[in-house]
């Protein structure tokens, strides 16, 4: 099932369904790539999110109809032979303290959570990227076990530091750089993730996973942390 | 050789065409804002279309060339002068090393364009030379900045017609495409859009552009995050638009009634706040038409 609507003079929108699922970001992330194979000589740039892919395109080659109609034969091409790629893990440690994790107290105190229960929630599991975007390598990972879902503050904060740890409803992240944000803070990782290191671009991918790993204050602070 | 900033300014950074292959990477389009002014720019000079230029918004900006060279400069009156002589706008200038160049207030427009001929030379970042101070790629122009650039003696010009100089001052209307959620959008939503004078606010940069106005009432505040076009108009909670600019984040969730054609937004960039804006509907047919037009002119590809 899909949908292509126009997103602008040069772009369009593809759906690949209308709610989140987990099933959705590996399949438009194949598509993603098939369709850079295929047609690179038009397609300019690919931007997959939960449960849709936006395509530009170069306008100067190709109009908006042949586009449409190109696409579209690639889209049920691709229903009949869905190919599955590997999914890469990477892991992530953090460090969940009240001294870097801003709304780590008040968060266990409103979950009437211990705070290696709540680490222990948000940890175990792997999650699923379902879209890069907010800034680069700002990976969208989901889902968060419900236990520690938590909405996103009323008023967000003018300064996160880079590194910290998110959660905003069933979603997590990392800030890959100090930045505004409304997300519940709950830690702090000491891996570079800003462009300093321009290989993070490719850190993440929409339909890889992610796992976090719990490190003691000891070691954050060991391996230069700042409190 | 180089430009040396004398005297930084509020706003000034190196901008080229943009990055256009990194939406995947989380990263913004970034790039000229004036797409219209940055081109004629390169194109009196002879460029490659895609050169480096410095972006100076709003004026307050000094440079000391230390290189032979040639010059255009379009975009803003920003009171341009050389030495400290009113000096052309829209024209290939011939530049001797010791030459100042400023920028005072601004007369008419938002954003200067200044071309060098074959370019700045500034570092490549994720394949662009622009500049997003949100995305924390590069820096603004700050005093003591070089600016590298080649030396020529000898340049051959292009000329404008008149008829190309715009008029910043106008009021504009903004031709928008259907895309998106637009036939979520109910009809008389859509009518309340299109038949309103809305005004430029003062929260405009180069991320985007809040307008004020009737608000529309709207059942989907948010939704599932989608990626964005350059131009794309959502409707924000208070049912009033914002405009999505260059360094806008390249997935959002708010609805969005359409996208604006990309010359427009060429002019929205030279509109102060408290200029009126109206929308109207463009086809899909027209814009594409438009557009090529444009990139066959100047020599846009890709």
């Amino acid at each position: 099932m899909h949908n292509i609507v126009s997103a602008g003079e040069s772009a369009i929108l593809i759906y690949f369904g209308d709610k989140i699922d987990a099933s959705l970001p590996k399949k438009i992330g194949n598509f993603a790539n098939q369709l850079k194979n295929t047609l690179s000589d038009v397609v300019i740039d690919v931007i997959p999110s939960y449960t849709s892919l936006h395509v530009s395109y170069d306008l100067n080659k190709i109009s908006f109809q042949a586009f449409f109609n190109k696409v579209e034969g690639l889209l049920n091409q691709q229903e009949s032979n869905d190919l599955i790629l590997e999914s890469k893990i990477t892991h992530i440690p953090v460090y969940y303290g009240v001294e870097v994790g801003l709304d780590l107290e008040r968060l266990l105190a409103e979950k009437n959570l211990d705070l290696n229960t709540f680490i222990e929630l948000h940890s175990s599991q792997e999650y699923l990227i379902y879209a890069i975007g907010f800034s680069p390598v700002f990976a969208f990972l989901g889902e968060v076990d419900e236990r520690i879902q938590a909405p996103r503050l009323a008023t967000p904060r003018i300064k996160i530091p880079a590194g910290s740890v998110g959660i905003a409803d069933s979603q997590t992240a990392i800030y890959p750089t100090d930045s505004s944000g409304g997300w519940n803070i709950v830690g702090r990782t000491l891996l570079d993730l800003s462009l300093n290191n321009p290989d993070n671009l490719d850190k993440f991918k929409t339909g890889d996973r992610v796992q976090f790993y719990s490190i003691t204050r000891d070691e954050y602070l060991a391996h230069g942390g700042k409190l | 050789m180089s430009f040396k900033v004398i005297k930084s300014s509020f706003l000034s950074t190196v901008q080229d065409y943009g990055r256009l292959t990194h939406g995947e990477h989380g990263m913004s389009q970034s790039g000229v804002m004036d797409e219209h002014a940055y081109a004629w720019g390169n194109h009196l000079l002879n460029n490659h279309f895609n050169k480096a230029a410095v972006e100076i918004t709003f004026g307050g900006l000094q440079l000391e060339a230390q290189v032979d060279t040639f010059i255009a400069v379009t975009g803003a009156d920003l009171d341009f002068r050389i030495n400290d002589q009113a000096a052309q706008m829209w024209h290939g200038l011939q530049i001797h090393k010791g030459d100042v160049l400023s920028w005072g207030n601004p007369k008419s427009g938002v954003r200067a364009y200044l071309a060098v001929k074959g370019g700045f030379d500034a570092s490549v970042l994720f394949g662009s030379r622009s500049i997003n101070l949100r995305e924390h790629i590069g820096a603004k122009l700050t005093q003591g900045d070089e600016l590298p650039c080649r030396s020529f003696d000898t340049a051959t010009y292009r000329f404008i017609s008149p008829k190309y100089v715009p008029n910043y001052n106008q009021d504009i209307t903004l031709r928008l495409l259907p895309t998106y959620q637009f036939n979520e959008f109910s009809i008389n939503q859509r009518d309340l859009f299109f038949n309103q004078d809305y005004t430029i606010t003062n929260a405009n940069d180069r991320t985007g552009c809040r307008l004020s106005g009737a608000p529309i009432a709207i059942k989907k505040e948010r939704m599932i995050s989608e990626g964005i076009s350059y131009g794309s108009v959502e409707i924000a909670t208070d049912g009033l638009p914002i405009i999505l600019l260059k360094d806008a984040p390249s997935i959002g969730g708010y609805p969005k009634i359409g996208t604006v054609f990309s010359l427009d937004l060429a002019k929205l960039a030279q509109r102060q706040p408290n200029t009126k804006l109206r929308f109207e509907l463009m086809s899909m047919h027209e814009a594409q038409k438009e557009r090529k037009k444009f990139n066959d002119f100047f020599e846009i590809s890709f």
